[in-house]
C-alpha cells in the first residue's frame, strides 16, 4: 500500500487501549496510547475516534441502560446492534507522557451505538484516531482568573484546560454541573465535601490536582448545589466574589447550559468562550455538516461557521443561539 | 507493470479514482491525510452562481450502514471559488471536475461558462440530482425532457470542458434519464447521487434532520448503485460509448471492482473518506492487485466484463 505522508500537524493514528474504566453510571475513562510523535494538542481540541477495534476480537457490547430500562431481550443482538460507520468526535480530557508513550484521555458517556462500542474496548485493543482537530481555548497575558464551566459530557475538555492553565501559571475555578450525582464522571475527595451553598472547594480530585477549586451542582440536589450550574456561578459572581476584569469564563456542555452561561457572562461584562458541539461527519472542514450560526458583517448579519474547523471554541459574542 | 490509467471522454486519468462531490470540499481540507495528487481526478463540492448558506443543522445523521445528509448545497459561490479555491486546485496538478448546481437554467449556464475559461478545470459535473434543495436540482433530474434540455444548453457553453451529467437514483428507471442525457450530448455520466430518505427520532416523533429529508449514502446504497450502473451501461452507455463514473458506498477495492465489472470507467468515493481519507489509495492499490491476480495489465479487459447468469 502506498502510504500518504501526513503533515505533522494532524493525521490518522492507531492507538492502543491502555485502560478503559467505568467512572460512574454511563461514563468511561478511555486511556489511549499513541507514539510520542502524536502532534501537539491543546485544550479544547478533539479527535475523531473509530468506534470499533481495528483488529482483534470485538468484545461483547456492554450497555447499561440505567433508568431507561433494559434493552429489549426478545431480539437477537445482531438485529439490534449494527456496525458503526462514521467516526465519533470526542474531546481530549488530558494528555500525559508515560514510559516513552503519549497517553490521551477520553471521557465518554454511553448514549448510542458508537459510545457503547467504545465502552466495550479492552486493554490492548487498537482503535483508530483522526486528529487532533479543532481550535483551542485561549487566554492572554492579562488573564488573571479562568472559570471553567462544564456540564455533563462537557466536563472532559475542562480537565485538560485545568492542566494547561496550571502549566501557564493561571489560577482557575471549576464549575461542574450534572443532572444527578451518579452521572458525575469525576472523583470526589471524601475529606472535602462539595458545598451545598455552591462554595468552591478542592472537592474534585481531578481539578484539585491542578490546584483548582470546584463547585458541583446537580439538578436533583443529590450532590453539591441544587440547581443549574450557571446559577451557581452567577450566585458567586453576584456576591462580588469574582470580578469581570481579568477573568475569562470557558464553557462546554449542553447548548442550553452554554447559552445560559454565555448570556449571563456577557450581561455581566465577563469575557466568555464556548466550545460548541454539532453532529459531525468528517471533522475536518470538508462536508459542511457541523454548522452553527455566528455573527457576520454581511447583509444578513450572520453566517454559518463550521464547528469542526472554525471552532469548536468561539468567543461567546460571536454565537447566535437558536 | 499494471496500468490503471483510463480515458474519460478524452481526459486522461492516471487511475479511475476520484473524490465524490461534496465529500472532499475543495481539496485542501484533506491535505494532511492523503496525497490527493495520486488520484485520477478531483471532483469539487457543488458550486452555485451565488454563495449558499445551506440548510440549518442537524445536517447529518448516521443510519444503519449509511448516513443521511441535508447540507443544502452550502458553498462559497462562483466568484469566491474562482478567486480562492481554483489556485489551491491548481496545486493538485490533477484534472479537476467541478460539480455545478443551480435553481434555474441560467444559474447553471453562468457557472459553466465561467469554468470554460479555467485551465485546471477539465470537466463540469452537472448536478441535476441534489435531493436537498427544494427549488431545484432534483426537479431537473427526474424528468427526461428537462434533463435533455439542460444538458443540451450546458453542452453549448462547456467550451473545452467535458460535460458529465450526474444522475439521480430517485427515478423509476435510470436508463431513461441516462438516455436523455446522452441524446443531448453528455460526454460522461456520474451515478449515483444520494437516495432521498428520512430517519425519525422515536422519542420526539420528529425527523432527525432539520430538513426532514436527506440523501442516503454509504455502503447501504452500494448494491443498488451497482445495479444502476449495470443497467445504464447495458441499456444506454455502452452502445453510445459514453463512460460512467460510478459511486455509492465504495469502501473497499472489491466494491470498486464490482462497479468496473458492471461497466464503470471512473470511480468516486464519498462517505468512506470521512472514515479514512487514505482509503482512496488503498482502494487504488487493491484494484491493481486484483488485476495482477487476474492476469491483466490494464483495466480495459475488465470494464463491463460482467457475465450474467443464464436463467435456468
Ligand atoms: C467536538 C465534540 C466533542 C465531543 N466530546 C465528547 C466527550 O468528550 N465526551 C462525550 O461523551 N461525548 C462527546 N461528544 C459527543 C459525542 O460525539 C456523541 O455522544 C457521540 O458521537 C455519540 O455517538 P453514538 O454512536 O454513541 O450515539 P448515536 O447512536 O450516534 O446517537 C445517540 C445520541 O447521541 C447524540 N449524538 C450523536 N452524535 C453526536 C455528536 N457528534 N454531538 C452531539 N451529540 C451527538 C444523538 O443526537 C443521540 O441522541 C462530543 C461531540 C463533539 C461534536
Ligand atoms: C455530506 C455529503 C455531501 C454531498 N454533497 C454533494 C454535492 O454538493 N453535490 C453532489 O452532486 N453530490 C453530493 N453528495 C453525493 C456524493 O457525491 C455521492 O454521489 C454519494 O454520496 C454516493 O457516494 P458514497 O456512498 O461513496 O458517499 C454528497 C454526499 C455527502 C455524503
Ligand atoms: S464535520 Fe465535516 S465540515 Fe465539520
Amino acid at each position: 500500500m502506498v502510504k500518504s505522508e501526513p503533515q505533522p500537524s494532524r493525521g490518522v493514528f492507531a492507538a492502543r487501549v491502555r485502560s478503559n474504566r467505568r467512572l460512574c453510571d454511563e461514563h468511561y475513562l478511555l486511556r489511549l496510547e499513541v507514539g510520542t510523535d502524536f502532534p501537539l494538542t491543546q485544550a479544547g481540541q478533539f479527535v475523531q475516534v473509530q468506534c470499533a477495534p481495528v483488529n482483534g476480537a470485538e468484545g461483547p457490547i456492554v450497555h447499561e441502560w440505567g433508568e431507561k430500562g433494559p434493552p429489549p431481550q426478545f431480539q437477537s443482538p445482531e438485529l439490534v446492534e449494527s456496525q458503526v460507520l462514521l467516526r465519533r468526535p470526542f474531546s481530549l480530557a488530558g494528555r500525559e507522557e508515560i514510559g516513552g508513550r503519549t497517553v490521551l484521555d477520553i471521557i465518554h458517556r454511553v448514549v448510542g451505538r458508537g459510545s457503547a462500542r467504545l465502552a466495550a474496548l479492552a486493554e490492548g485493543q487498537t482503535v483508530s484516531l483522526l486528529g487532533p482537530l479543532g481550535n483551542a481555548f485561549t487566554w492572554d497575558a492579562d488573564t488573571k482568573l479562568a472559570v471553567l464551566v462544564g456540564g455533563g459530557v462537557g466536563l472532559p475538555p475542562m480537565l485538560y484546560l485545568a492542566e494547561r492553565l496550571h502549566q501557564a501559571g493561571k489560577p482557575a475555578l471549576a464549575y461542574a454541573g450534572v443532572t444527578s450525582a451518579n452521572l458525575l464522571p469525576l472523583s470526589l475527595d471524601a475529606a472535602v465535601p462539595a458545598s451545598k451553598a455552591g462554595w468552591p472547594s478542592l472537592c474534585v480530585r481531578e481539578f484539585a490536582r491542578w490546584g483548582v477549586q470546584t463547585t458541583i451542582s446537580t439538578d436533583d440536589g443529590s450532590l453539591g448545589y441544587t440547581g443549574r450550574i450557571s446559577q451557581a456561578l452567577f450566585d458567586w459572581i453576584d456576591q462580588g466574589r469574582i470580578v469581570a476584569a481579568g477573568t475569562i469564563v470557558y464553557t462546554c456542555g449542553p447548548e442550553r447550559m452554554m447559552r445560559a452561561v454565555a448570556e449571563g457572562c456577557l450581561a455581566r461584562g465577563f469575557a466568555c468562550q464556548v466550545a460548541m458541539e454539532r453532529k459531525m461527519a468528517c471533522g475536518m472542514g470538508a462536508c459542511q455538516s457541523c454548522v452553527c450560526k455566528t455573527r457576520a458583517q454581511n447583509p444578513l448579519g450572520w453566517q454559518y461557521s463550521l464547528v469542526c474547523t472554525d471552532g469548536t471554541v468561539f468567543d461567546a459574542r460571536q454565537i447566535l443561539w437558536e | 507493470m499494471i496500468d490503471l490509467s483510463v480515458d474519460l471522454a478524452g481526459v486522461k486519468l492516471a487511475n479511475p479514482l476520484m473524490t465524490a462531490s461534496g465529500t472532499c470540499g475543495y481539496a485542501q481540507e484533506y491535505g494532511s491525510y492523503v496525497d490527493l495528487r495520486q488520484l485520477g481526478a478531483f471532483i469539487t463540492k457543488s458550486i452555485t452562481v451565488r454563495p449558499r448558506l445551506g440548510n440549518p443543522p442537524g445536517r447529518v445523521v448516521e443510519t444503519r450502514a449509511g448516513m443521511l445528509n441535508a447540507i443544502g448545497l452550502a458553498n462559497v459561490g462562483l466568484e469566491a471559488f474562482l478567486k480562492e479555491k481554483v489556485p489551491l486546485l491548481e496545486d493538485l496538478a490533477l484534472p479537476v471536475f467541478v460539480n455545478v448546481a443551480g435553481t434555474t437554467i441560467e444559474d447553471y449556464l453562468a457557472v459553466i461558462e465561467a469554468l470554460a475559461e479555467v485551465k485546471v478545470v477539465r470537466g463540469v459535473e452537472l448536478n441535476v440530482s441534489c435531493p436537498n434543495v427544494k427549488e431545484g436540482g432534483i426537479t431537473f433530474g427526474v424528468d427526461p425532457v428537462q434533463i435533455e434540455h439542460i444538458t443540451r444548453r450546458a453542452k453549448e457553453r462547456c467550451g473545452k470542458n467535458i460535460l458529465i451529467v450526474k444522475l439521480s437514483p430517485n427515478v423509476a428507471d435510470i436508463a431513461i434519464t441516462a438516455r436523455a442525457a446522452i441524446a443531448a450530448g453528455a460526454d460522461a455520466l456520474s451515478l449515483v447521487n444520494t437516495f432521498t430518505a428520512m430517519a425519525i427520532d422515536v422519542e420526539t416523533a420528529r425527523p432527525l434532520l432539520a430538513n426532514n429529508t436527506g440523501g442516503l449514502s454509504g455502503p447501504a446504497i452500494h448494491p443498488i448503485a451497482v445495479y444502476m450502473v449495470h443497467r445504464v451501461y447495458t441499456q444506454a452507455a455502452r452502445a453510445a460509448k459514453v463512460p460512467i463514473i460510478a459511486m455509492g458506498g465504495i469502501q473497499h477495492w472489491r466494491d470498486a471492482v464490482e462497479f468496473l465489472l458492471a461497466g464503470a470507467t471512473g470511480l468516486a468515493i464519498g462517505t468512506a473518506l470521512f472514515v479514512d481519507p487514505a482509503c482512496l489509495l488503498a482502494i487504488r492499490d487493491g484494484i491493481a492487485d486484483y488485476l495482477r491476480r487476474q492476469g491483466h495489465e490494464s483495466l480495459d479487459p475488465i470494464i463491463g466484463s460482467l457475465t450474467l447468469n443464464t436463467a435456468s
